[in-house]
Parts: structure tokens; C-alpha cells; sequence
């Protein structure tokens, strides 16, 4: 960082930390806007200071101020940046009653006086930052200027990474105050670690707030996220309408927005790269999705799983009543004995041989055990599971594939993300909105499990992935019981910023989540807040002017701590360039739910365009729907260049029925001679 | 020489210049002077003639309440004994004088000024104290000069230097009045008489408002007059002429009503140029319409002042700058 010498008002030099930022300091021809002030009742400290300013200054809750102290310390002016939380207005009246008596009660006659009494704003500042940070002495007596753009930058600390060469800012939004227009920087290695990570939102429902802030911030971050600290992707869960289904669809903005897209350095527009995943309906064949749309169906995938990706999360949709140490022994046992390997048991089942792998195989092989071990009586156990056990764990496994059907397939069909796969700056999404809450858990764990271990691994595709999960007081919430998905945000807050998996979230209430899961965001954004939220012990360190101005917060304005950042900051942040998630839905309404052949002309179609209804007819022809389902899957997983071909081949083939011959029964006797009638 | 010339300042230098002629004040033992001489101000009644109609009587003020001042002026002193040199007080005083202005309803400061200055009979002073005196850089007032043979007797000290102080808070205020007479010449509401000024007192655009009155200009029936006057009335005008100082118009007006134990309560002495050969009607038209701005002026209130009921808010908001600023 370089130091400039600039000369004071008063001839002393005084050294600044030079800083590369777009503008210049305005610090040498500017007024003073106010005056410290400070007396035995209302000292200043060094972390809080109090100034007046004139009637119609731009100052306001959230205005950041420099001071400019009036005697040098160890031959050095002090540079004081402070941010206003709290403001008073006063006059010299002693007693209300004497306002009244004045006008004789009447509210109209105090406009017909000749004089306004005198009138006071004061208002009390937190320190962001002393220059020189050594001896850290009270606020001294100075002028007050308004922060110009260096001033922020200086005062937030953010010259610290905004240094050429090792720049990485990450722009959150624009700070506005006065003539004050400065882009606030957020700094990567405290947003997508290794230093901190993880950010969280908060703010009411119904202002988009909260998914346009993400988006606007995970657009800023793939375009400033530096190259020398390697590749990024989101992979972000819709769990609500149509919220996150058009990231890849231009929106509208407007000129204000442009322009604080120009000052971030952020162009604007949609997702460049969005791929969507969503599982089917019960029905295996149509898309559950908002995002239906024949239109955009060229980056929709389907999400499928099959027995073995789902029973390593057996826990996530089993509960403790139904998995307790008798049953998880057994679970563990198919897990490792039974699924995908060769089993034989030649005592109880002959000589069976079983290949489970899928949940059709296992509740054959379920079927097969039960039936051999009640063919034998008196014997309740088998390999010291008891029967009863065995029922149990056959009938809650089953289950799944009917709780979470769509998702889950029978067949052992799977459709994943790409793991290992992944692109840079890239986003994922995996739409639940529609799923039952089992298979939101389910999907959950499993993705976010899957992309640490592939992180842990080195071989994920990307250097670090965003998660955004929304409604995060329902997944985490601070009360209720220690639920896996639980946990593994726990985990996912706590360790995930070595990994390079970063976690950010969205809620309406902060203070019905988990501690440890906010409390290890490194970066904290707040929307407008309900006042009943904000008088929770969470906002205790907040004034109550500054939790004022947060349940007033206009759409595009956003609060924000960081931990560079020694108070909160206001900033205004441009509507995403995105379509919204309703007028998306408008555009592009949902698929109407078709038949087998239609759905399979809707998912074959993106790969051979050319595909007609009558030919996928003609190739389904009388097959079952399971089988063309199959085939389907098969088609779609292997993206053949015969598309129609491939798919005909994976159709099972159906043998022509042939017309049963009936023997004639013996005759009972037969005749002797030519005698017909000898019997 | 002294940087820093208010009595914390000057009693700093001294007891540094010299330690060995005495401890310094402890400034917070130090009455005002002011608090003194103005309880020894006697009371007293004189007489002045009635220029509009032929007796002294009560008239409801007709004209609307819409005040036309454009500013206001006051000036305060301050004077406490900083030293005693050999038995003589050294009396440190400050005298400050302000024209607020009104801008919109609001007031600032228009021009300002604030004199810190020794008082002391050099005569009566020994030679090593008179030379530290003439070493600081602090003016100096000889309170002994044109006195003849002063007496060394401290409370006449006190009263010379206490007079001399009033009399250089009057030429401050005088000042300033005149300037804004030069300079600006539109309506300026003054506290106090308008008198000690030949240029003040016949500045047509200047209105004097006199608080105390220890100092009666009625009596027998005028008197009575003046005493039952209503809220918002105001007495005939009359002349007060003096030999020391410069003749002005002046009535009683009542700003608000009479409190039951104190007929003086809400009642102010207006100065105002003497208009030489105007007729009964004339004077009567500027008295209403003086009185009028001045009715105008009530609100808002002064208090907490204690002189709320005759003190103009405009004259308070001089007294708190004054107060902040000397």
C-alpha cells in the first residue's frame, strides 16, 4: 500500500494511504459538514463519537463521515472514519407545555411565528477505522467531512484488498450518501474463503429481495472472482415457485440499475451458463418443474436416483423411531453385502443368486428371505436379525421409493448432476419446490455430501461452489430435533470454507435459525426486517435508528456486515438483469401433463429435434410404460446420435403370442377291431 | 503575553508571569459583579410628557400581529475579580454584543463581537503589578482615571470597574447598532433603551425594549393607567428627555396579561426615535404598528428565562450565542 503526503488546511503534513479506486478524494475542497462535539455527559470514545451539522446537511443513518482531527499526534493528523447509527433533533425548548402556552393551543398559530426556534441535529457516529490506527485514543475535536469515495474505501478497509495486482473485491453494491457514490467491495477470501465464508440473508417475504440480492451477488462474483484463486459454480436448490427457474432468461432494468451496474463493473444480463435439474413427477415421466416449458426444456435434466445413491441417505428419511440399532445393523448390511454385489445364502435360499440393484431387486430378495426363514419353524432369526426386524426395515426401505417417487426409481434408472464435471462459473439448479419435504431432505444431503466429497477430493470440476439454499430456518432451524440435514449444514458452516464449498443462505427470520450456522457467516446481508424480528436479542448491537432504517428498507437496499467492515453498511444493489421468477412463469407457462408418448417426445426432442409424436409412437407401440420409461432414462443418460434408434434398441422385445394347442384326451378305452361301438 | 485573553486564560498568565504576587483564582469562587451592582440599582419615578393626546391612557394595540424586525440585538457583560493586588481587586470583564438576523423564519448571526479586558485603578496599583499589567497583552482600562482621588476601598474599586464594563458592553452594542443602521437599515429590535446613542436613538428603524423597571416615567393617574393595562394594550406615548442622554419616544405595552402579584409581569418599555413635529395621529399610527411587530414576537416562548414574560425569543437566542461564543 503507498503512502501519499498530503498538506492540511493547516500546512501539516500528513500521510494517507493511497488507494486504487475509481474518483478522487474530495477530502482538500469540501466544507465540513459538522463539528465534533463532545461534553462530560455525552464523551467520546474511541469507538463512538458525536458531531452536529447544519439543518439541511445530506447526512443520515448510515452516512459514513470522516474526521479530521485539529492537532497532530506524534506529528500526524488523525483521519477518523465513522459511520452515523444514531441521530437527535432538539430544540431549546424546556418543556412541551411551553410550545403550547406559546401558541394558546392552537397547532396552526406555531406557523404564523415570526421566528423558529432554535434547532439542533446531532448525531452520534461508530468508528470504522482511526489513521493512524496506534495509540487508539477517543474521537478528537474536528471537522466533519462528508466520505468521498477514497474515504469509504479507507474506512471500510477496504484498500486492503483492492490493491492492484492482489485485487479481490467483490462489488455487493453501491454506498450512496450526499454526492457520495462508491461501489462496496466485498472481499473473496471472506466471502468464498479460505479466510471466512459463507454469506446469509435475511428480510421479509414478498420484496424479492433476498433471491435478487443472491443472484446480483453470485453475477458480481463470477464476474470479479479472481482468476489466481481458480474456478467457482453455484448449485442452487428452488424451493419455492418459480424463484430461481429463468437465471438463463434476460429481465428488464432500468437506467438507475444500469448505472449501478456500470459502477460495480458487473455487466448485466442473465446466467451465461445455467443447468437445471428436476425430478419427475409420481407418474416417472413428467418433469416436476415450473420450468416445463417446452422452450426452455435444452438445459433441463431430470434428477433420478436408484436404490444405491438413496440408501446411503437412508438416514435422511428414516427417523429415529424407524432406524434404531437393530434395523441400521441391517441397513448397514444390505448397504455393504447385498446392494450391487452377488449374494447367495445357500442354507436359507438354495441356490439363488441375487444382484440387487434396484428397489424391485431388493424387494424380490426381501420377499425370497422372509419366505425362507417362515418356512422354517421355530427359527425367528436370520444371521442374528430377527424376523421382525427384517419386516421392518423392508417395509420402511420400500417406502421411499413411494415417498419420494419421481425422484427415486424402482429400476435403478440414476440422472445426476455432473459430478467431477462441473464448469466454471456455472450455475446448477436443482429445483424441489414441488417435492414432498422427504425427497427435499433427500436431495439435499445427498447433493451437498456428494460436492464435498468431490471437493475433498480435488475432482469436483471447480476450485469452490456456492451453495444457495433458501428458507433456511426450515432446513436449520435454531429449535426442534438434530435432523441430518441439520447436521450437515452444521458441518457444511463450520468446515466448509476449507473445502472450498461455501454456503449461502436465505431466511425470513435470522433469529429462528441455527447460531452456529449464521453465526459462521462470515458475511451477513439484511432486506427490510420485520420490527418483531429486530427486537429479538440477535439486533441488541444494532441503534435503534439503524433498526428504523432497516424494517424501511426500499426493494434494492441491502445492509451489510462483513468482517472487514467494523459496522454495518447501506447499500443499494441493481435489480438482476434476470427475468423474475413470476413474469417467467407467464412467459413461460408450465407444460401441460401429457401422455407417455408426449413426454417421451419432450425429453427425446432436445436431442434429435427432427423427432416426430407419430415415430416415438410407433416405437412405443405396446410396450409397458415402466419399459419405455426405461428406455427413456436409457436415451436420455447415453445421448446417442440415433436417438429414435437407440431408444427402439432399449425397448425389450416383445415375443409374438402363439395359439395354444389343446390335446385330445385319451380315450378311456379304445376300440378292438373295426367295431366302433365295442367297447 | 497572553494567548488566550477569557479569565481562565488571563488568570493562567498571571500566575505563571508572576507566581510570587499570589495564588491564582480559583475562577469558580469569582462572582459576577453584575449579580451585585444590580441589586444596588435604586428605584425611582420620574415624570415625562405626554406627546400623543393631552393625558397618559391605555390603547388597544389595532394593528395586526406580524412583526417586520428583521433582527435583533443584545449584549451581555460579564465581570469578576481575577486578583487582588495588595488589597486592589484586578476585575477581568467580558463584554459581547450580537445582531442575530432572521432568515427564514430562522437566526444567524449576522455580525458579532467580544471584548475580554482588565480593569483596574492604576494609581492605586504597585509598580511590579502595574508593569505585569503593562507586559500582558490584555487591554488594560484605567478605572481610576477621570475619578479624581479613587479610594482604595475594594467595593469602590468593584463599582468603577463594574460601571466601566457596562460601559463598554453599551459601545459594542452601540456599534454593532449602527453598523446594521449603515449597512442593512431595516427594522432592528434592540434590548434594552435606545438612549445612550444619538444614532441609535434617532434611527427610525430601531425599536428599544426595555425589560426592567426600576426606572418609572408615570405616576398618580398615569401610573395607574399603565398598571391596568390589558394584554396586548399599550399606554399613550411619551417623551423622555435627558441631559446625558439622547430624547426618544416611549410607551408602556403589555405583552401579557397582569399576574396578581406582580402588575410588572408581561410589561415592556418601548424606545423609539422621537418624531419631532409629528402629530397625535402619527405617533399613534408607529406606536400601534411597533407594537404590533412586537406583540408578533411573543412566540415562541423565552422561558426558561426566568424574564420570559417580556423577553423576546429573538433577544434570547442573542443571549445563548453570546453565552456560547464569550
Amino acid at each position: 500500500m503507498a503512502l501519499e503526503i498530503v498538506k492540511n488546511s493547516s500546512g501539516l503534513s500528513v500521510e494517507r494511504e493511497s488507494i486504487v479506486v475509481s474518483g478522487a478524494s474530495n477530502a482538500e475542497t469540501t466544507e465540513p459538514l459538522g463539528r465534533v462535539v463532545a461534553t462530560e455527559r455525552r464523551p467520546n470514545t474511541p469507538h463512538e463519537f458525536h458531531f452536529w451539522t447544519a439543518l439541511d446537511s445530506p447526512v443520515g443513518i448510515g452516512t459514513i463521515v470522516r474526521v479530521d482531527s485539529a492537532h497532530p499526534i506524534g506529528g500526524q493528523l488523525v483521519h477518523v472514519y465513522g459511520i452515523v447509527v444514531e441521530g437527535l433533533s432538539y430544540t431549546d425548548l424546556q418543556s412541551p407545555l411551553h410550545d403550547v402556552l406559546a401558541h394558546d393551543a392552537m397547532p396552526a398559530s406555531a406557523s404564523r411565528a415570526a421566528t423558529e426556534r432554535a434547532e439542533v441535529r446531532l448525531y452520534t457516529a461508530a468508528v470504522l477505522r482511526q489513521v493512524p490506527e496506534e495509540p487508539l485514543q477517543p474521537v478528537p475535536m474536528g471537522a466533519v467531512f462528508l466520505a468521498d469515495e477514497t474515504d469509504v474505501a479507507v474506512g471500510l478497509r477496504m484498500d486492503g484488498y483492492l490493491r492492484p495486482g492482489a485485487r479481490t473485491g467483490i462489488p455487493v453494491g453501491v454506498y450512496h450518501a450526499g454526492g457520495t457514490n462508491a461501489p462496496i467491495y466485498l472481499d473473496a477470501d471472506f466471502l468464498i474463503g479460505p479466510e471466512a465464508a459463507h454469506l446469509n440473508i435475511s428480510g421479509v417475504s414478498g420484496l424479492a429481495t433476498k433471491t435478487s440480492a443472491i443472484e446480483w451477488i453470485l453475477s458480481s462474483i463470477f464476474a470479479h472472482f479472481p482468476a489466481s484463486k481458480g474456478s467457482v459454480a453455484a448449485v442452487c436448490f428452488n424451493v419455492k415457485g418459480p424463484d430461481l427457474c429463468f437465471l438463463d432468461q434476460p429481465g428488464p432494468i432500468d437506467a438507475a440499475d444500469a448505472a449501478l451496474y456500470e459502477q460495480c463493473g458487473v455487466s448485466p444480463g442473465p446466467f451465461e451458463h445455467v443447468q437445471y435439474f428436476a425430478p419427475f413427477k409420481a407418474d416417472g415421466f413428467s418433469l416436476n418443474t415450473l420450468r416445463s416449458n417446452e422452450a426452455l426444456l435444452h438445459n433441463v435434466s431430470s434428477l433420478t436416483w436408484g436404490l444405491r445413491e438413496v440408501l446411503q441417505y437412508a438416514e435422511v428419511l428414516l427417523n429415529k423411531d424407524d432406524v434404531d440399532a437393530k434395523a441400521d445393523a441391517l441397513i448397514d448390511f444390505i448397504r455393504d453385502r447385498i446392494v450391487d454385489h452377488e449374494f447367495r445364502d445357500p442354507q436359507l435360499l438354495g441356490d439363488k443368486r441375487y444382484l440387487v440393484r434396484s428397489f424391485a431387486d431388493l424387494e424380490a430378495w426381501f420377499r425370497d428371505v422372509l419366505a425362507a426363514i417362515e418356512a422354517k419353524p421355530g427359527e425367528g432369526y436370520w444371521r442374528t436379525h430377527h424376523v421382525a426386524t427384517i419386516r421392518k426395515v423392508r417395509n420402511r426401505l420400500s417406502n421411499i421409493s413411494t415417498r419420494c417417487a419421481g425422484l427415486v426409481t424402482d429400476d435403478g434408472a440414476v440422472s445426476d448432476l455432473p459430478f467431477g464435471e462441473f464448469q466454471d462459473r456455472t450455475v446448477y439448479v436443482i429445483d424441489v419446490a414441488a417435492l414432498e419435504e422427504d425427497a427435499q431432505d433427500l436431495i439435499f444431503a445427498r447433493v451437498v455430501t456428494k460436492l464435498r466429497e468431490h471437493l475433498e477430493k480435488r475432482e469436483l470440476g471447480v476450485n469452490h461452489v456456492v451453495v444457495f439454499v433458501d428458507e433456511l430456518n426450515k432446513y436449520a432451524p435454531g429449535d426442534g430435533p438434530e435432523t441430518y440435514v441439520k447436521k450437515m449444514l452444521l458441518d457444511l458452516a463450520e468446515r466448509g470454507r476449507y473445502l472450498g464449498l461455501v454456503l449461502f443462505s436465505a431466511q425470513q427470520f435470522r433469529s429462528q435459525v441455527h447460531r452456529r450456522v449464521v453465526g459462521n457467516s462470515g458475511t451477513a446481508v439484511y432486506g427490510r426486517m420485520d420490527a418483531d424480528e429486530l427486537a429479538t436479542p440477535g439486533y441488541a448491537v444494532l441503534s435503534q435508528a439503524v433498526k428504523t432504517k432497516l424494517s424501511t428498507l426500499e426493494k434494492g437496499q441491502l445492509m451489510v456486515r462483513h468482517p472487514h467492515f467494523t459496522q454495518p453498511i447501506f447499500v443499494r444493489f441493481p435489480r438482476p438483469a434476470i427475468l423474475r421468477g413470476r413474469d417467467g412463469a407467464e412467459r413461460y407457462p408450465q407444460a401441460v401433463d401429457v401422455g407417455l408418448d408426449a413426454a417421451v417426445l419432450r425429453a427425446l426432442r432436445p436431442l434429435d429435434p427432427s423427432l416426430t409424436l407419430g415415430a416415438v409412437q410407433d416405437a412405443i407401440g405396446i410396450h409397458d410404460s415402466d419399459d419405455v420409461i426405461r428406455a427413456r432414462n436409457a436415451t436420455v443418460r447415453e445421448r446417442p446420435t440415433n436417438v429414435l434408434a437407440f431408444f427402439r434398441a432399449q425397448l425389450r422385445p416383445i415375443v409374438g403370442s402363439r395359439p395354444a394347442v389343446q390335446p385330445l384326451p385319451p380315450p378311456v378305452r379304445a376300440p378292438s377291431g373295426s367295431n366302433p361301438y365295442d367297447f | 503575553m497572553v494567548a488566550d485573553l477569557s479569565f481562565a486564560g488571563v488568570n493562567r498568565w498571571l500566575w505563571e508571569a508572576a507566581p510570587e504576587l499570589g495564588p491564582r483564582s480559583a475562577g469558580g469562587d469569582a462572582a459576577s459583579l453584575e449579580l451585585a451592582s444590580a441589586a444596588r440599582e435604586l428605584p425611582r419615578m420620574t415624570d415625562a410628557t405626554v406627546i400623543e393626546g393631552a393625558t397618559l391612557r391605555a390603547h388597544a394595540v389595532a394593528m395586526p400581529e406580524t412583526s417586520a424586525f428583521e433582527a435583533f440585538l443584545d449584549g451581555t457583560q460579564t465581570s469578576r475579580v481575577i486578583r487582588e493586588a495588595d488589597g486592589i481587586p484586578i476585575v477581568h470583564g467580558t463584554v459581547a454584543a450580537v445582531v442575530r438576523q432572521r432568515v427564514n423564519r430562522r437566526l444567524v448571526t449576522w455580525r458579532h463581537e467580544v471584548r475580554h479586558r482588565l480593569y483596574a485603578p492604576r494609581t492605586l496599583l504597585s509598580s511590579r503589578w502595574n508593569a505585569l499589567l503593562d507586559a500582558s497583552t490584555v487591554g488594560v482600562v484605567d478605572t481610576s482615571r477621570g475619578e479624581g482621588d479613587p479610594i482604595a476601598h475594594p467595593y469602590a474599586v468593584r463599582d468603577a470597574a463594574s460601571h466601566r464594563v457596562q460601559e463598554d458592553r453599551e459601545a459594542v452594542e452601540r456599534g454593532l447598532g449602527e453598523a446594521w443602521c449603515a449597512e442593512a437599515g431595516t427594522p432592528l429590535l434592540v434590548d434594552g433603551g435606545t438612549s445612550g446613542s444619538e444614532t441609535l436613538a434617532s434611527a427610525p428603524q430601531l425599536v428599544g425594549v426595555v425589560k426592567s423597571h426600576r426606572t418609572l416615567y408615570v405616576s398618580g393617574a398615569a401610573l395607574d393607567a399603565v398598571r391596568s393595562l390589558k394584554a396586548g394594550e399599550r399606554s399613550s406615548v411619551f417623551r423622555i428627555a435627558s441631559t446625558h442622554r439622547a430624547t426618544v419616544a416611549s410607551w408602556y405595552l403589555r405583552l401579557r396579561g397582569p399576574s396578581a402579584t406582580d402588575w410588572m409581569w408581561g410589561l415592556v418599555r418601548v424606545e423609539a426615535a422621537d418624531m419631532q413635529g409629528a402629530s397625535s395621529r402619527e405617533l399613534s399610527e408607529r406606536a400601534d404598528r411597533l407594537s404590533g411587530w412586537l406583540l408578533a414576537e411573543r412566540a415562541p416562548l423565552s422561558l426558561p428565562d426566568a424574564r420570559w414574560d417580556r423577553m423576546m425569543y429573538g433577544t434570547r437566542d442573542c443571549e445563548e450565542f453570546l453565552r456560547a461564543v464569550s
